[in-house]
């Protein structure tokens, strides 16, 4: 009960603090509205591809729902990096060493921080659930159980390469520049806005998109984390179906360890 | 009073020393920090590190609050080595850090709830022990208050109450009363005074405010990371303390001519000339030569700024504000946006 309880204090905290954070929640909501409902529709009409003379959608969605699935992993993106500012703020302002010098071990610690910036990341990314009907997605109940778990250690994943992040950054400021022009690089080449056709080979893949950008979309973990969800939400799969799981537990798992071993260094 | 009693308990018997240190030293880089550190705290005292900023306080703090790691030399804890068996050490030891470590965005209630949580203290103790503290340092009626909303005083109020709540063996404040105004720096000893009848607790406190050291068992005068001395305030004061002739020459050149005729003359704040002087008549003899070329002179009876000055060769009044104050200053204004 002992370590529990202090591992729920930890993770208390931190879910006590994003929900007083209005800037966050208002984000958390803006974010979601203004890529399904303004570039969702804005480009629907024209998400169909011209392939050997013959005009057919590349995928058998519509943009919307294309997209959906994608959004729920920017709204987790920005909030689980955004969580990690959090670590900046405990250390700049002394609260890490009132944790510190408390009897709880270090890796338990970290695991509440993350653990509560996870939680607040999954509810942010759950938000976009509420578009769902906007975006013609229709999720049955058992997908949705599953869904949130996908998102869950996303979320956890997320949240400790954001601390991992802020670990190597001194201020405020530069955290902002730079989660900045982490997530959005990420979040392009995950696959998220335009599709890899999974119908057409390397070879004609590579007559579509230049190279490089095939290179990037395939080396970024992002791409079989949005793949898995939209395997969840819309059944449609660019992957192999168990890819994506695969990677975002690896992930997980992964960069919890990096982010421990940054945080007993510091 | 007390501290006379303690000196003489301990000195038959240190082996019932609560926190023990021996042969410390710590760099940062070529700068020492710590130069041979020994000290041992008793149990139930009131222990106060003397000394003005940079003078190795914060460090030898931070080695006992088992957060920095010493270069050679051991302190123990309750007992506990705090190198090797830093979390059993923990457990005995409550915090005041000289930055506020408060959560802002946190309830005062919360804040001490999640500290007696972190130190998995259980429910029914937590709760009474809330209570308890709360009515200690006066703050009842703020509970359910966003810390973000109290003065730096009452902050302070809450990071000692939080510092107790587990039943802390030692209690180690560092500068408790830096930047808090005279009301607010009395009252915080106040409740350190109360505190000591209420229960048994050894408090070390770091101050470079010297009057705030009077009521102290034992004063330990550090400087460039030695200890100087390590005694009650009145043995320190019978040992080193010295009337001391404070002036304010008119120009420079009488100034030169001060030194001249007093080699030992310190410098001390605001442009001033600090004189040891014992007995009426070097106070006389001073007024009848420079009289009338000094804008002010104060005659101090031997206190134990007199002390320290004999002892560092240095005033401690008016210690400028270092760049730790100036980085926490920064950081705020900068952390503003990010609230």
């Amino acid at each position: 009960m002992g370590q529990l309880g202090a591992l729920y204090a930890i993770w208390l905290r931190e879910v006590k603090r994003a929900l007083r954070d209005r800037g966050q929640l208002v984000g958390g909501l803006s974010r979601p509205i203004l890529w399904v409902i303004l570039l969702g529709i804005g480009l629907n009409p024209y998400f169909r591809g011209e392939v050997y003379g013959e005009t057919r959608f590349v995928v058998p969605y519509t943009y919307l729902q294309f997209i959906f699935p994608a959004v729920i992993v920017l709204n987790i993106l920005y909030t689980s990096v955004q969580s990690a500012v959090s670590v900046i703020w405990d250390r700049e302002f002394g609260f890490l060493r009132e944790i510190l010098v408390s009897p709880m071990p270090r890796p338990l610690i970290l695991f509440g921080k993350v653990l509560g910036g996870a939680t607040v990341a999954m509810v942010h990314g759950s938000l976009v659930l509420a578009l769902a009907r906007f975006a013609d997605v229709s999720i049955a109940p058992g997908d949705v159980l599953y869904g949130l778990w996908l998102m869950f250690l996303l979320s956890f994943a997320m949240t400790c390469f954001g601390v991992i992040i802020a670990n190597h950054i001194r201020s405020f400021e530069g955290f902002g520049v730079f989660s900045n022009a982490v997530i959005l690089p990420l979040y392009f080449t995950s696959s998220s806005v335009f599709p890899l056709d999974p119908a057409l080979t390397r070879a004609q893949t590579l007559v579509v998109y230049p190279e490089w950008l095939v290179i990037l979309v395939e080396i970024n973990p992002l791409t079989y984390a949005v793949d898995a969800l939209r395997g969840t939400f819309i059944h449609f799969h660019q992957f192999s179906p168990m890819l994506g799981p695969i990677v975002i537990a690896t992930m997980a798992v992964g960069f919890f360890i990096i982010a421990l071993f940054n945080f007993r260094r510091s | 009073m007390h501290g006379v009693d303690s000196v003489r308990v301990a000195s038959g018997e240190t082996s019932d020393a609560i926190v023990r240190v021996n042969g410390l030293t710590k760099r940062y880089g070529r700068t020492v920090a710590l130069d041979g550190v020994d000290v041992e705290i008793r149990p139930n005292e009131l222990f106060a590190l003397l000394g003005p900023n940079g003078a190795g306080k914060t460090t030898l703090i931070h080695i006992l609050c088992t957060i920095l790691a010493p270069d050679t030399g051991t302190v123990t804890l309750a007992g506990f080595d705090v190198v090797r068996q830093p979390r059993k050490a923990r457990q005995h030891l409550g915090v005041v850090f000289q930055e506020p470590s408060v959560d802002d965005r946190l309830t005062v209630f919360e804040n001490l709830n999640f500290h007696g949580l972190i130190y998995q203290v259980p429910a029914a103790k937590r709760r009474r022990r809330i209570d308890e503290l709360l009515a200690l340092v006066e703050l009842e009626n703020w509970r359910h208050a966003l810390v973000r909303s109290l003065s730096s005083g009452m902050k302070r109020r809450v990071e000692i109450a939080r510092a107790l709540i587990h039943d802390s063996a030692v209690l180690i404040l560092d500068e408790p009363t830096t930047g808090l105004d005279a009301q607010s720096r009395e009252r915080i000893w106040a409740y350190l005074m109360r505190l000591r009848k209420e229960r048994a607790l050894t408090i070390i406190v770091t101050t470079h405010y010297i009057e705030e050291v009077e009521g102290c068992d034992r004063i330990c005068v550090i400087d460039r990371g030695r200890i100087l001395a390590i005694d009650t305030p009145a043995s320190l004061k019978a040992a080193h303390g010295h009337e001391l002739i404070r002036v304010v020459p008119d120009d420079a050149a009488t100034a030169d001519e001060i030194r001249a005729s007093y080699p030992a003359a310190k410098p001390g704040s605001d442009g001033s000339l600090v004189i040891e002087a014992d007995g009426a008549a070097v106070a006389e003899a001073f007024l009848k030569k420079f009289g009338g070329k000094v804008r002010r002179l104060s005659v101090d009876s031997p206190s134990l700024e007199s002390v320290f000055l004999s002892l560092t060769g240095r005033d401690l009044r008016d210690q400028a504000a270092g760049k730790r104050e100036r980085t926490y200053a920064f950081g705020q204004r900068g952390g503003e946006h990010t609230k």
